[in-house]
């Protein structure tokens, strides 16, 4: 089994020791870091992804797995920079004011990690301002929103409204999500994007970033 | 036109029709086809009702009929009258305990009467002077066409239903006195004292309390209960009466746990003592050295068998056990009939022997999806997520009381378990899932719906009141949305 093979499906099963030393293992060996990245990492975390979206794993399967992935690239992060290679796209992240309910925030932001992206996490009870001023200073090509209650969803309305008049709307992509949220929703107040589980999250934000 | 108020809500219906004719769709069933001799569409009604005819008069006993049940296919409608689905030995679920032994002082002169408004059903009790209890009812909270949950009619609250939801639980509470006193054979003006306990969302709709602060984060209720209203102040049909509304611990732990904690007993004496909650929200407290923490964990309606793809509340038909014989599983069901759904206890079970046969292995991964549990009825493996979330915020949130207290499992004397689905549940079961840490599994004592029983307990001795405010008062809320622990045990708890 190739290494990159091996750092794939030791993440799978969330083995972070193993998947550390693998990676660095790669690196003495002198693969090039953007595939241990992609052909390791990634696509061990695509694997994950795939199964969750199915069913097949669970909360707990894709936070080990994600804890391993991190260990990886932890030792890739300075090399990837000092070899020029760029995240796919970024993204701020957060569950918006009034709800404190992070479960779900936390597993978009892993997946979305999964796919190579750089995630700027803003955590829980964010105002909308906040969105929107590290969304402009940070240059993020998308804005995520979570939210747990129906009675804080209403706030991502406000996080669209604040892009507006910040003028950076038109730059700016904003991604919905959580358990009362749906599509007639996010038309409604204007997002651009919801999608119904972390891994399709990911999928959105990729393909949002490459248009 | 006549008014038929089903379960509290207004029907209008022509007169002469037949109850079965204007029930709603699958509330009542009809196997032999309405004939009348099947006996299987009972309802409780009363109000202007045609006579029992001979069909009735063959199927139900004289006791029967002076309950109030009736053949919704032979009754006709003759005016305004009222029904409630819920035929006798269908609810399974216990609804009232003995009382401890307790010192006699009556916060009423005549009949009083306690009330539980859950966010699923609603459970009341009358008593006589003498502390006798004279009857019971149930019967769903008719609140629920607005959401199953209590955020959804929170939510239904700050967009102008208030009134409308106020209405609805005072009319279910009201159809309520009426049946428990129409049984005892009592007019519901006699009733002077009612005590009414539920959790914070509960009571603030049924007083049209403005739930803002319930709505969002910090979550800081402001109004808290342990008072008294005049009861025609909620309409209720005791017009010379007063309520009590027992005191609330905080936003989401409210006053049903507070009445559950005096019936529990846990906090009398020096012991390290545990209450569980187990319903649509998980609500758990711990007394250690004479303090009580508590907390709040949105288990999903899971265990009252909602949102599982073939779950029904504890009534005939459900499977509610289950064990494994022969290497195959063999199910019981509620009222030795043909399966139609599983409900809380027989989940819990049918999980149990899928784990014990290798189907479902720790991870919560089903080999065969779906898989029969008895044909037709099967669990899915999106139902054993569900599972697994509700289990874990329930296990988590204890395992979290005692990681607070500075303590472990074993320094625990007591878990007592409340709740109409902790009465029917296979404890050794519930250890094995992981739904009660299982080194507590020994220490389980099952105490049925003791929030009912604990207002019962402030309605026979005024005197408890005061106890029960300072126990709410002196209580701290653990917020567990913001703790690093909770979410760590939440996520690993999510195994089998």
């Amino acid at each position: 089994m190739s290494i990159l093979k091996e750092i794939s499906e030791n993440l799978q099963k969330g083995k972070a020791k193993i998947v550390k030393q693998l990676v660095q293992q790669a690196i003495d060996e002198g693969i090039p870091v953007h595939q241990i990245l992609d052909e390791g990492l990634l696509s061990g975390m695509g694997v994950v992804g795939e199964k969750f979206k199915r069913n097949e794993v669970f909360v707990p399967e894709v936070l080990v797995a994600a804890r391993a992935m991190n260990m990886g690239t932890q030792l890739l992060k300075p090399l990837l920079a000092e070899a020029g290679v760029k995240a796919t796209g970024k993204v701020c992240i957060g569950t918006v004011k009034g709800d404190l309910h992070d479960i779900g925030k936390n597993l978009v932001k892993m997946m979305m990690e999964g796919k190579g992206l750089e995630v700027i996490d803003l955590g829980t009870d964010v105002a909308p301002e906040t969105f929107v001023e590290t969304a402009k200073n940070e240059g993020c090509q998308i804005i995520c929103c979570s939210a747990l209650l129906t009675t804080t969803m209403g706030v991502m309305e406000e996080v669209v409204q604040k892009a507006v008049e910040a003028g950076i709307r038109d730059n700016v992509k904003i991604m919905v999500g959580g358990a009362p949220v749906t599509e007639a929703f996010a038309q409604k107040i204007g997002a651009d994007r919801y999608t119904s589980d972390a891994a399709s999250a990911a999928d959105c934000a990729v393909e949002l970033c490459s248009a | 036109m006549a008014v038929v108020k089903v379960n509290g809500k207004p029907i209008e219906a022509p007169a002469g029709s037949l109850l079965s004719d204007i029930l709603p769709e699958n509330s009542i069933e009809t196997p032999c086809g309405g004939r009348g001799s099947c006996g299987k569409c009972r309802v409780i009604a009363y109000g202007m009702l045609s006579k029992p005819s001979l069909e009735e008069l063959a199927c139900l006993t004289a006791q029967e009929l002076s309950e109030g049940l009736r053949l919704a296919c032979c009754t006709r409608i003759e005016g305004d009258c009222a029904v409630t689905l819920k035929a006798a030995g269908e609810s399974w679920i216990k609804m009232d305990n003995e009382l401890p032994e307790l010192e006699l002082h009556p916060a009423f002169t005549r009949y009083g009467a306690a009330v539980d408004v859950g966010t699923t059903t609603l459970a009341a009790c009358l008593y006589g002077a003498d502390g006798e209890r004279l009857a019971q009812a149930g019967g769903p909270n008719p609140q629920r066409s607005w959401g199953a949950d209590v955020i959804s009619r929170v939510e239904a609250a700050l967009k102008g239903e208030g009134p409308a939801l106020a209405r609805s639980v005072r009319e279910g509470i009201g159809e309520l006195l009426c049946e428990l006193s129409h049984k005892a054979g009592i007019g519901p003006e006699l009733i002077d004292q009612v005590v009414i306990t539920g959790n914070t969302v509960m009571l603030y709709l049924l007083t049209g309390t403005g739930p803002d602060s319930l709505a969002r984060a910090p979550f800081m209720a402001d109004r808290l209960f342990g008072e008294e209203l005049a009861a025609a102040e909620l309409s209720l049909p005791c017009i010379h009466g007063t309520v009590y509304l027992p005191r609330c611990i905080s936003a989401f732990v409210g006053g049903d746990i507070t009445t559950a904690l005096v019936y529990s007993g846990i906090c009398n004496g020096a012991g390290t003592k545990l209450l569980a909650d187990v319903g649509t929200n998980g609500e758990m407290a711990l007394w250690h050295k004479g303090r009580l923490t508590c907390c709040s964990t949105a288990a999903g309606p899971a265990f009252e068998g909602a949102g599982l793809s073939m779950g029904l509340p504890g009534k005939e038909g459900a499977v509610d056990h289950a064990w494994v014989k022969d290497g195959s599983i063999v199910a019981h069901v509620l009222g030795e009939r043909e399966p139609i759904g599983i409900c809380g206890s027989g989940v819990v079970d049918a999980l149990a022997c899928l784990l014990e046969l290798g189907i479902l292995d720790n991870s919560g991964f089903l080999e065969e999806d779906p898989f029969m549990i008895a044909p037709p009825v099967c669990l899915t493996q999106q139902d054993i997520r569900m599972v697994q979330l509700a289990k874990s915020a329930v296990s988590a949130g204890i395992r979290t009381l005692i990681h607070r207290a500075g303590i472990t499992c074993r320094e625990i004397d007591e878990l007592a378990v409340a709740g109409g689905f902790g009465s029917y549940l296979d404890v050794g079961n519930a250890g094995k899932l992981g739904l009660l840490p299982e080194e507590l599994v020994q220490k389980v004592r099952v105490i049925g719906n003791a929030a009912l029983s604990g207002a019962s307990m402030l309605l026979l001795n005024r005197d408890l009141r005061k106890y029960s405010e300072s126990l709410a008062a002196q209580a701290e809320t653990v917020d567990l949305s913001t703790d690093k622990f909770f979410m760590e045990a939440y996520t690993e708890g999510m195994l089998f």
